[in-house]
């Protein structure tokens, strides 16, 4: 089995960070918008953990798991939302809820 | 007597005033008050003053010294006092009398001539108003108290002009009065102003100000002088601002007697006279004066020749023998000044008094071309005219003689033979355009009878009492020839200028001659006008009759001009630039707002990609700064 | 903590208003009790007129902790200069009371006109620059809301364009003041915005203090206005109501001349005399500009705004002569064109209440109709005008002697004052009041009993300050030389 680096774990978080930003701007659909925001979040707690490891720091972990916790709960919301959403517009492109753009004149 | 009765000269009229403009209110808003209880009131408070002023009068004349009288201090800043003061001298005590006497006398025409104008009891309120501020100007006791009488007699003379109000051409003509009487007392006011700075070091009433006036440098002292006459010039209706008194007629007749004739318009000749300490120092601007007087006196008689309206010719005359008084009072001799300012209130009253009777008895007729014939049928009136007439064409022995006379004769002493001239012109033009409309007036042939009104006794009365003022008014200044003692000149002994003196012999040929040049004038009146045709077709016009276009011209540069100013301002300057930049700077931030607000675009990747960008740089800055 | 005198008067209107808003008590009730308020409270600064000594320091001094970690103190006191404004406020402001009083607005109307008097009260009287501050910027909501809801015309642009106008001046004045207590701090390493403190900072560079007193300057010369400032007069006038105009021009726009001598002057006396040929070159240009500019006008209040704006200038030239004649002058105009374009606008709002808004051409016939209004009219006009009789030519004359003594010329053209207004009021005066015409005039009634009160008590003091000026004068007096005493030391050390 090949030894996984520090180095290997930290460029894994960067690419899925990369990816959910990637996802984020470039996709319509809410729920994959939704999935690349869970892609970064994820990203973000491989890399607390990995210099957790790396720095003998218990922290880092624990953070990871609280925002495992939160991620849950706010994914129950998240989705309650998008339901919602849906159920207004008939629409799960993102691009249909513009009633902040301004509009003719003060 | 007690001098603090000085106020009670100026105190009586004020409150009378005060009094029947309450009643008047009342009467229009409740219940009617009889006409004769605003006679009663009215008339009350002239003869009052007179019999005060009488009393002061003949104090004086037993050699009491000057009174004066400071009930209170009217303003005091910066340890500088100016009180409410009166001074009682020869001087004032002499216009108060003559002011007082001509002022009841016209009263009591007055209440007559106004007996059925609904206006009554207002009009006796203004008139009594006028009486109160008339007063104060000549009683005050420094120049600045002068000043409240001074502009107390032009709004008076505002309100009495407007009189009958709803009608537009009377109160353009009162605006116009006051308007350009303000032109006036912008000079006075520099005048006064200067006068504070430079003159008022030991306190600012007369006695003060005469007591420092040999400190102050000359062109001070002409600044000043000039300025106070300008004042005057629009007081007393001198070129260039006399424009205002012609039509200031289109006030009641009696307004025009009290205020437009005898007493007002001569303020500026009694100004002068007052400021004697001060005109004695500056003889160059004393000549300034006396050359406005005479151009005056020659441009209204020209003027004068060729109106058609009873009153307006009366005006112009006013104008002509204002001048005269200036005449006088630039070269120095202010007693002679004020001897004509004597003479000219009675006759001149009594002329306008006489038109006023003519204009109604012929109801409200104006225009001397529709009269012709009155002799026989207004024969009081025609006596009265005729005395009045011989006295301003100044034929012997009524008043007027002996005060013109003296007045050409001091010009004539001061080797001012322009002036000389131009007065003894002048008194040749009076003679005609008097003659012209006495004669048009009451003689003339074809003359259409009209119904002729019943004139009452307090119409007649005051007419037959100022035709012995204005036929005998002049014995109190003979001159030396008669051998008999000018009493005028020994009564205002510190008004009565240089005493030099010409030959009696000399002093005959004068007297001759201007009773020839008067003569004159007479009898080119009496060819042209004594059996004038009233059958045929009056048509004036030519540059007299529109008396030298000069309203136009006025009308056009200052009415016009500030009118267009006006729009430029308002319209192009306000509106157009200060509030476009203004606006401008608003619109700028709503504009800025509209662009930023693009950025809503509710794209919300865009978002999310302003975001990353946002975060990245940020991120860049920190890692740069930091590592 | 004990209530002073001056609180009293500041907060007494206030906390009516509060009461009346919240209890369910109908207009006229809300508008009986709002005027004895403004009664209570002129009776209250009458005493304090009759117990004021004749000196210079400041009297009715009270002083509280406010926000005592930054140095703030709730601090009063009333010296000549703001005693003669106090009074002209507590008196006027019930006499207009008679005037609105047939006026059908809502309670909101009558509680709205409270608070504007709490707030020009406590401006007036406050010695704290925060304090001042506050006061000044709180008078601004209740002249919004009586423009905004009750006002005529354009009222919703005139009543922004006031407001932010106003507001942009006033934070130069903030962030002015703020610099101050700043510098206050670094010098004496305490915290403090009263008056008397800020005066003896001396560590501020001369280039410092010309930007802060133009911070102050723009704050009062927008409220004034001074020239070219004045734009949104004109529109907020003729579109406020009768109450709101009456308000603005009588009282709100003294108080911008008010703030320069109250604070600008003891604070920058050096730029204060630097500066002052500019503000009189200003003030008497104004004077001129905004009088020329009136003439033509056909909207009366617009007219009468040009006119008070004219005055304004002369005021603001006065101010900054530099001497007691000036100054005492322009106090006393403060006063006497109050009263008059006060006394103007109240008239001018009964017309516009019987017969709706008119051009001056649509006016006329009015004197026959309405003797006693025409008389009141008359009456402010002449004032207005500076006839002798009337605090308006005492005050004028004052002023041309000030401006005169500051500088010959100055002096002249400012004596102009004699024609200006008198050209275009007599004008107005005829067309709009005295000749007949043919417009439909049959609605207008004359005044009532309390407009008659309230007019023509106007009027007496007006006369009265005319005829026995130096009665008012005397106790400013010492005020104003102290005054002169800060410009004084600038003479001396330059």
């Amino acid at each position: 089995m090949i030894e996984a680096s520090f180095m290997s774990y930290i460029s894994l978080s960067i690419l899925l960070f990369s990816l959910g930003i990637v996802g984020l701007i470039s996709r319509k659909n809410i729920f994959i918008i939704y999935m690349s925001l869970e892609l970064m979040l994820n990203a973000i707690n491989l890399m607390l953990v990995t210099l957790s490891k790396y720095f003998a720091d218990i922290d880092g972990q624990i953070i990871a798991m609280m925002v495992m916790a939160i991620a849950a709960s706010e994914a129950a919301v998240f989705l309650s939302l998008i339901v919602a959403m849906f159920r207004l517009k008939k629409s799960a492109n993102i691009d249909d809820y513009n009633t902040l753009k301004q509009k003719g004149t003060l | 007597m007690s001098s603090n009765f000085l106020a009670w000269i100026v105190l009586i009229p004020l409150i009378s005033s005060a009094f029947l403009g309450l009643l008047y209110l009342y009467s229009i808003k409740f219940k009617k008050v009889a006409n004769s209880v605003f006679t009663f009131f009215a008339i009350l408070a002239p003869i009052s003053s007179f019999i005060i002023g009488l009393i002061f009068f003949i104090s004086l004349a037993n050699g009491a010294t000057d009174y004066m009288y400071e009930p209170y201090t009217w303003l005091g800043v910066n340890g500088y006092i100016i009180s409410m003061g009166f001074l009682g001298d020869k001087l004032s005590i002499f216009m108060v009398l003559f002011v007082t006497f001509i002022g009841s006398m016209i009263h009591i025409y007055a209440s007559e001539y106004m007996k059925d104008d609904e206006g009554y009891g207002k009009f006796f309120s203004y008139f009594n108003l006028f009486m109160a501020s008339m007063l104060l100007l000549v009683l005050a006791n420094s120049p600045i108290i002068m000043f409240i009488g001074w502009e107390g007699v032009g709004l008076c003379s505002y309100l009495l002009i407007g009189f009958y109000f709803e009608e537009p051409l009377n109160v353009i003509a009162g605006n116009k009065a006051f308007i350009v009487n303000r032109v006036g007392d912008f000079g006075f006011i520099v005048g006064l102003v200067t006068m504070f700075f430079y003159m008022g070091k030991l306190g600012f009433d007369y006695y003060a100000l005469q007591d420092y006036v040999s400190l102050v440098p000359t062109p001070v002292l002409t600044i000043i002088g000039i300025s106070l006459f300008i004042g005057a010039m629009g007081k007393s209706a001198q070129i260039p601002l006399y424009v205002w008194l012609p039509d200031a007629m289109a006030g009641p007749t009696p307004v025009s007697a009290l205020i437009h004739a005898a007493t007002m318009v001569t303020a500026g000749v009694y100004m002068v006279a007052r400021f004697h300490f001060l005109y004695d120092l500056i003889p160059n601007v004393g000549l300034f004066i006396a050359y406005i007087g005479a151009f005056s006196a020659l441009f209204a008689a020209i003027i004068a020749m060729r109106q058609t309206d009873i009153k307006k010719i009366l005006a112009y005359s006013t104008i002509s023998q204002l001048g005269y008084m200036f005449i006088a009072v630039g070269l120095g001799a202010y007693s002679t000044g004020l001897f004509h300012v004597f003479t000219h209130a009675f006759f001149k009253a009594l002329l306008f008094m006489s038109a006023g009777a003519i204009i109604i008895a012929l109801h409200h007729e104006q225009n001397i071309f529709k009269m012709g014939g009155l002799r026989k049928r207004l024969p009081l009136i025609y006596t009265v005219m005729l005395i009045a007439t011989l006295s301003i064409s100044g034929m012997p022995p009524f008043a007027g003689f002996f005060s013109k006379d003296e007045i050409l004769l001091k010009a004539y002493i001061h080797h001012e033979y322009l002036i000389y001239a131009i007065g003894l012109l002048t008194a040749s033009l009076t003679a005609y355009y008097m003659f012209r409309l006495f004669f048009i007036t009451f003689e003339g042939k074809n003359y259409t009878n009209k119904k002729i009104e019943p004139l009452g006794w307090s119409i007649k009365a005051p007419l037959v009492i100022l035709a012995f003022g204005a036929g005998f008014a002049g014995f109190i200044g003979l001159p030396e020839v008669t051998g008999a003692t000018n009493l005028i000149d020994d009564w205002l002994k510190v008004w009565s200028g240089s005493s030099l003196h010409v030959e009696h012999s000399q002093e005959i040929i004068f007297m001759s001659i201007s009773v020839i040049a008067g003569l004159m004038g007479i009898g080119v009146a009496y060819v042209k006008f004594f059996k004038y045709d009233f059958n045929q077709e009056v048509k004036y016009s030519g540059i007299i009759y529109n008396k030298f276009y000069i309203d136009e011209l006025y009308d056009a540069v200052f009415v016009k001009g500030l009118q267009k100013l006006s729009v430029f301002i308002a319209v192009v300057v306000d509106d157009g630039i200060i509030d476009k930049t203004v606006m401008s700077l608003s619109n700028g931030f709503i504009n800025l707002g509209r662009r930023v607000g693009r950025m809503q675009s509710a794209n919300t990747r865009a978002y999310a990609f302003f975001m990353l960008v946002g975060i990245s740089s940020f991120s860049l800055y920190l890692i740069l700064k930091l590592g | 903590m004990d209530i002073g005198l001056l609180s009293f008067i500041i907060f007494l209107p206030l906390v009516v208003s509060f009461i009346l808003l919240i209890l369910p008590v109908d207009m006229k009730v809300t508008r009986n009790i709002a005027f004895a308020t403004t009664v209570v409270v002129f009776l209250l600064s009458l005493s304090i007129f009759f117990q004021f000594r004749l000196t210079d320091y400041m009297q009715f001094r009270e002083f509280h902790p406010w926000i005592t970690s930054y140095g703030i103190y709730y601090s009063l006191g009333v010296d000549g200069f703001s005693m003669i404004i106090l009074m002209l406020i507590t008196t006027l402001i019930p006499l207009g009371y008679l005037f609105l009083w047939k006026t059908k607005k809502a309670k909101g109307y009558w509680a709205s006109m409270l608070l504007i008097q709490t707030g020009v009260t406590g401006a007036l009287l406050s010695l704290d620059l925060v304090l001042f501050y506050f006061f000044w910027e709180s008078m601004l909501l209740p002249v919004f809301m009586i423009i905004g809801i009750y006002g005529t015309g354009n009222r919703i642009f005139s009543t922004l364009k006031i407001t932010i106008y106003t507001i942009m001046g006033s934070l130069f004045m903030l962030v002015s003041i703020l610099y101050l207590g700043v510098a206050f701090y670094n010098e004496f390493g305490v915290w403090s915005f009263q008056l008397s403190d800020l005066v003896q900072i001396t560590i501020l560079s001369n280039l410092q203090r010309t930007l802060l007193f133009f911070g102050f300057m723009i704050a009062f010369a927008i409220k004034i206005p001074i020239f070219p400032f004045h734009t949104w007069l004109m529109q907020t006038y003729s579109n406020s109501p009768t109450g709101g105009v009456f308000i603005l021009s009588a009282i709100m726009a003294k108080l911008g001349i008010y703030g320069i001598v109250r604070f600008v002057l003891p604070l920058f006396p050096h730029q204060y005399v630097e500066f002052a040929p500019y503000f009189v070159g200003l003030g008497v240009f104004g004077l001129i500009y905004f009088g020329i500019a009136a003439l033509m006008q056909q909207n009366i209040k617009r007219m009468f705004a040009y006119s008070s704006a004219s005055h304004l200038a002369f005021i603001t030239a006065g101010i900054f002569s530099l001497n007691a004649y000036g100054m005492t002058g322009a106090a006393f105009l403060i006063v006497a064109h109050a009263m008059a374009t006060g006394g103007l606008f109240l008239l001018v709002g009964n017309l516009e209440y019987y017969l709706g808004i008119r051009t001056i051409s649509g006016l006329g016939g009015i004197a026959k109709k309405a003797p006693l209004l025409t008389v009141a009219f008359a009456l402010m006009l002449l004032c207005i005008v500076g006839l002798p009789g009337t605090n308006g030519f005492v005050s004028e004359l004052l002023i041309i002697l000030g401006l005169f003594q500051y500088n010959h010329y100055v002096g002249v053209i400012s004596a102009l004052t004699v024609l200006v207004a008198a050209s275009f009021m007599f004008w107005l005066f005829q067309r709009a009041i005295l000749v007949k015409t043919d417009n439909d005039i049959s609605e207008l009634k004359d005044l009532d009993k309390k407009e008659i009160f309230g007019i023509f008590g106007l009027g007496a003091v007006i006369i009265a300050m005319g005829i026995y000026p130096h009665w008012f004068l005397y106790k400013i007096e010492p005020t104003i030389q102290h005054y002169l005493l800060d410009i004084l030391k600038v003479g001396v050390a330059s």
